[in-house]
């Protein structure tokens, strides 16, 4: 699928997203958010960072650009659109994704590698992987995520926090997400959001273990 | 107007002048001829620095922002490290936010992307409230603006010493990565070009430059102090290194501001500027405030006339301010103009040349006692529960960003990334400000060794180190001396290993409110490449192999700071550290340990509890530990260098292969959880495992 990563002012992770997706034999380019041209392509990513310094909210400046309408044209259409970290914030905050994105319960900014359990796999990044347990890290000051309706947002997650051995306990959730939820799709299942950074977890030298889970994932955006 | 001149110095300014400056020419004055720009009162002993070398591509004699080794295949590292001290002490958070976003627009000035953060913060004792605000927002600042600009902090350092009470040192350095050819300089070559602005000027940071360069008052010097807008830094991060091989001359807008940035990059030149036509974030400011203004996320470029409307172009895409306010010129005079009016008119010459200043020295009275009589058991206690986990601390960073971070925060004692030609970059920051109130010279020298051990800890061999010395008031004649003597030390261990000083600060006037300097702390930050195969640390059942000869030095260790300063103070031997680094190193390549750690704080046993914490036992036998003393104490905690212990199942191929250098089998990791046995001495230390992982979270919640 010819993949477009959208590089707003703020974003930081397009490069090791845009390495991540070659790794994984993904045809990517990355696009400045005034030259996008959704009828390019066929799926698109947004990237970790702080788009537009995440003033006012994480995420909320990038929803309200005309970039966001196009990537909205995109979902419509039932094109792949994928949102990770920042990404994800942005697509809560543009009604893409339901929910929202709260600041961590400990109110501070949380490094770390945790683990996630796949929960739905009728996306297009996690067909196949269903139960599968992945290693990756988080990095987020707002990913606590919250939903009204408990059983919606029960239907709607894709990868929850877990440990180890895939056990989805209160101790294992790093920012006290409802429902330990790391990552949600939409009823389509052609728009993920997730917390966790795939890319980060997709070349064997950076890895403490040398596993590769997140080209697991970025691997279904290749065919 | 509050100016650090002194009279001495005003009257040479009106010497050399002619006549009495107006007060818009005493700020210009008074900013370039500041401490913090000068460098004054160190400048004639930094000339003593080792700063050649064949793999030097800049150093420190170019006057330039960052100093840049080669590391092969075309490409080179720029290596820099700063603090922001005396504003993290008044604004903790913008303080220390400020401190990385000038450090990343000195990488950016030479055209190199920014690839990694170390941070090494000191602060007062965590048991007073102030310093826990000071710490919690010194990481949050950190924190705020390296995530924001996504630069991962890969290391550092955290220590507490109640020498920091009033005045926190905050130390941030950074290593970015440029091609060799592709180098900008930050002063120009020939006059003509157009200087061009980015960013826009506010009312923030009037007069750091000066601030940094008094001892703080105690008053009201929250205007000095800038504000950090990392959403900003992040544009100029991404958009200089667009422009960066269109521009002639790259030069941060950091300490003293336009006039500093202006003159420097001038060169001897001249230039003419209208300030009128500098972009503004209030109106009405005054001439005076926008010269001296360091309002952050600012930058100058040297650009020939034809290329500034493609350079602007570049930040206006992201709506971001970019003017051209004036232009270099032959005549060697800095002007200002406003509203058609010369404000300022000064030789370049005399902006350049302050007078240099060698204060009297005077060797400090040392006092010193005798051995104390302790327990094994409660000083081995003792000095444990000195380590605690510091991932309350970098897990408020992202230190993954740009997928290159090969060794994890916590994980090593140095920082590995990887580059893009494919090497393994090593980095270290070291300071031992214990030693050093004992003994600058000798601590000079040992905190290279340190820093050269700690890179060979994970297979590195270090290739070149910046500096930053950090003293009280230099007009005091033992904090001058020791000045002097750390520099001595430095230089000489640094030529020793042929490891060139790249670049490096000097930071005064670092005093308490009586005016009592903190303990001299000079730090060095070497950065290494590895040699063939690099070592994450593993702990598992094995032999305890101590490499070196332990001595009985005690005096400005972590057990004499508890329990009682006496003995003499150790002396580094540094081929010692050579031999043992090499041979770790050649240890690490031939996949003979799965563990190395070299000997420093808290001694063999500071080295000892960190296998302790990973969940395992500890046994050793003193009588193997290879000593010029019997005394128990010496050799479970003198911290003289040259040492390391390794973790392996064959002793013997370490052995083989040493030159010179003690290789001791002193004891095995055990799976006796907890428990470090001293011959027939068990000891248990789950209380203290415990105290290392809660206690940062516990005291700063």
């Amino acid at each position: 699928m010819k993949t477009a990563v959208i590089k707003f002012p703020g974003t930081t992770c397009e490069v090791d997203v845009y390495k991540a997706l070659l790794e994984a034999k993904v045809d990517a380019e990355i696009v400045k958010f005034k030259d996008f041209d959704p009828d390019k392509y066929e799926a698109v990513v947004l990237p970790g960072g702080f788009s537009f310094g995440d003033y006012l909210r994480a995420g909320s400046i990038a929803a309200s650009t005309e970039t966001m309408k196009k990537v909205k044209e995109m979902a419509s259409e039932g094109k792949v659109v994928i949102g990770i970290c920042n990404g994800f914030q942005i697509l809560v905050e543009s009604g893409l994704l339901e929910g929202a994105l709260l600041p961590n319960l400990n109110l501070r900014f949380i490094s770390k590698w945790v683990y996630i359990k796949v929960v739905r796999d009728d996306t297009v990044l996690t067909r196949g992987l269903d139960k599968k347990i992945l290693r990756m890290p988080i990095a987020h000051a707002e990913g606590r995520y919250y939903h009204e309706d408990v059983e919606k947002a029960k239907s709607l997650a894709v990868f929850l926090y877990s440990d180890e051995f895939g056990n989805v306990s209160e101790k294992a959730n790093p920012n006290g997400s409802l429902l330990n939820i790391a990552g949600i799709a939409n009823e389509e299942g052609n728009v993920v959001g997730m917390m966790p950074h795939p890319e980060r977890a997709s070349f064997k030298l950076t890895s403490p273990t040398e596993e590769t889970d997140g080209l697991l994932l970025f691997r279904g955006l290749s065919k | 107007m509050k100016l650090t001149l002194s009279p001495y110095e005003m009257e040479i300014v009106r010497k050399k002048l002619g006549r009495e400056p107006s007060e818009a020419e005493w700020l210009v004055i008074d900013a370039l001829w500041s401490e913090h720009c000068s460098y004054k009162s160190s400048k004639t002993f930094l000339k003593s620095f080792p700063s050649e070398g064949e793999n030097v591509v800049m150093g420190i004699e170019d006057w330039q922002d960052a100093g840049a080794i080669d590391v092969g295949d075309g490409w080179a590292i720029v290596l820099k490290v700063e603090s922001h001290n005396h504003p993290s002490a008044i604004d903790p958070f913008n303080g220390a936010a400020t401190g990385v976003g000038g450090i990343i627009r000195d990488i950016i000035s030479k055209g190199a992307r920014p690839i990694a953060l170390l941070d090494m913060i000191r602060v007062g004792n965590l048991s007073s409230s102030k310093n826990r605000w000071l710490l919690k927002n010194i990481i949050a600042g950190i924190g705020f603006y390296g995530n924001s600009i996504g630069v991962p902090v890969i290391g550092g350092e955290l220590e507490f010493d109640d020498s920091y009470n009033d005045n926190p040192l905050v130390d941030v350095a950074g290593v970015g990565i440029v091609r060799k050819d592709k180098i900008v300089p930050s002063v120009i070559k020939e006059p003509g070009l157009k200087i061009v602005i980015v960013g826009l000027t506010g009312l923030d940071g009037l007069g750091g430059a000066s601030f940094a360069s008094r001892k703080l008052s105690g008053e009201d010097e929250i205007g000095a102090v800038q504000i950090a807008d990392p959403f900003a830094g992040k544009i100029v991060l991404d958009v200089t290194l667009e422009v960066a091989d269109k521009v002639e001359a790259i030069k941060d807008l950091g300490g003293g501001g336009l006039v500093v940035g202006i003159t420097e990059m001038a060169n001897g030149f001249g230039a003419i500027v209208d300030l009128n036509k500098v972009p503004l974030r209030v109106k009405d400011l005054s001439p005076e405030e926008i010269l001296i203004s360091e309002t952050q996320e600012r930058m100058l470029f040297a650009v020939k006339e034809e290329k500034v409307e493609e350079v602007c172009k570049a930040f206006e895409y992201y709506d971001y301010p970019c003017a051209v306010i004036g232009e270099f010129v032959k005549e060697p005079f800095i002007k200002f103009y406003y509203n058609g009016k010369e404000v300022v008119s000064l030789p370049s010459e005399l902006l350049l040349s302050p007078p240099r200043f060698v204060w009297g020295v005077k060797k400090k009275k040392r006092n010193t006692g005798s051995r104390p009589e302790v327990g094994l058991e409660e000083s081995v206690k003792a000095i444990v529960s000195n380590f605690v986990s510091k991932e309350w601390a970098y897990s408020q960073f992202d230190y993954e960003v740009g997928t290159s971070t090969v060794l994890k925060p916590g994980e090593a004692d140095a920082g590995l990334i990887a580059l893009p030609n494919g090497k393994l970059l090593a980095i270290k920051g070291d300071a031992n400000p214990d030693l050093c109130s004992e003994d600058a010279y000798e601590c000079g020298k040992a905190i290279v060794a340190e820093a050269y051990r700690n890179l060979a800890s994970v297979g590195a061999i270090g290739i070149g180190l910046v500096d930053h010395l950090q003293f009280g008031d230099p007009r005091k004649p033992e904090v001058y001396n020791d000045f002097i003597e750390a520099i001595r030390g430095i230089a000489e261990a640094a030529k020793f290993f042929s490891i060139p000083i790249v670049g490096g600060k000097v930071s005064f006037y670092n005093e308490n409110k009586d005016g009592v300097p903190i303990k001299p702390t000079p730090l060095v930050v070497m950065a290494g490449l590895v040699k063939e195969k690099f070592l994450r640390n593993k702990v598992d059942e094995s032999y305890i192999v101590l490499i070196g000869f332990t001595r009985d030095e005690m005096r400005g260790s972590l057990f004499t700071k508890i329990f009682g300063n006496y003995g003499e103070v150790p002396k580094t031997r540094l081929n010692e550290d050579y031999l043992a680094s090499n041979l770790v190193i050649d240890s690490i390549n031939d996949q003979s340990i799965i563990f190395a750690k070299d000997i420093n704080k808290g001694g063999l046993v500071g080295a000892l509890f960190s296998i302790l914490v990973k969940g395992m036992g500890v046994e050793i036998n003193l009588g193997r530990i290879p000593s010029d003393s019997d005394d128990w104490i010496p050799k479970l905690f003198s911290e003289n260098s040259g040492r390391f212990i390794v973790l392996t199942n064959d002793p013997e191929a370490i052995s083989k292969k040493s030159k010179g250098i003690y290789v001791s089998v002193i004891g095995k990791v055990t799976r006796n959880q907890n428990v470090l046995k001293i011959d027939e001495k068990e000891i248990n230390l789950e209380k203290q495992i415990l105290n290392y992982y809660n206690y940062l979270d516990e005291v700063m919640s």
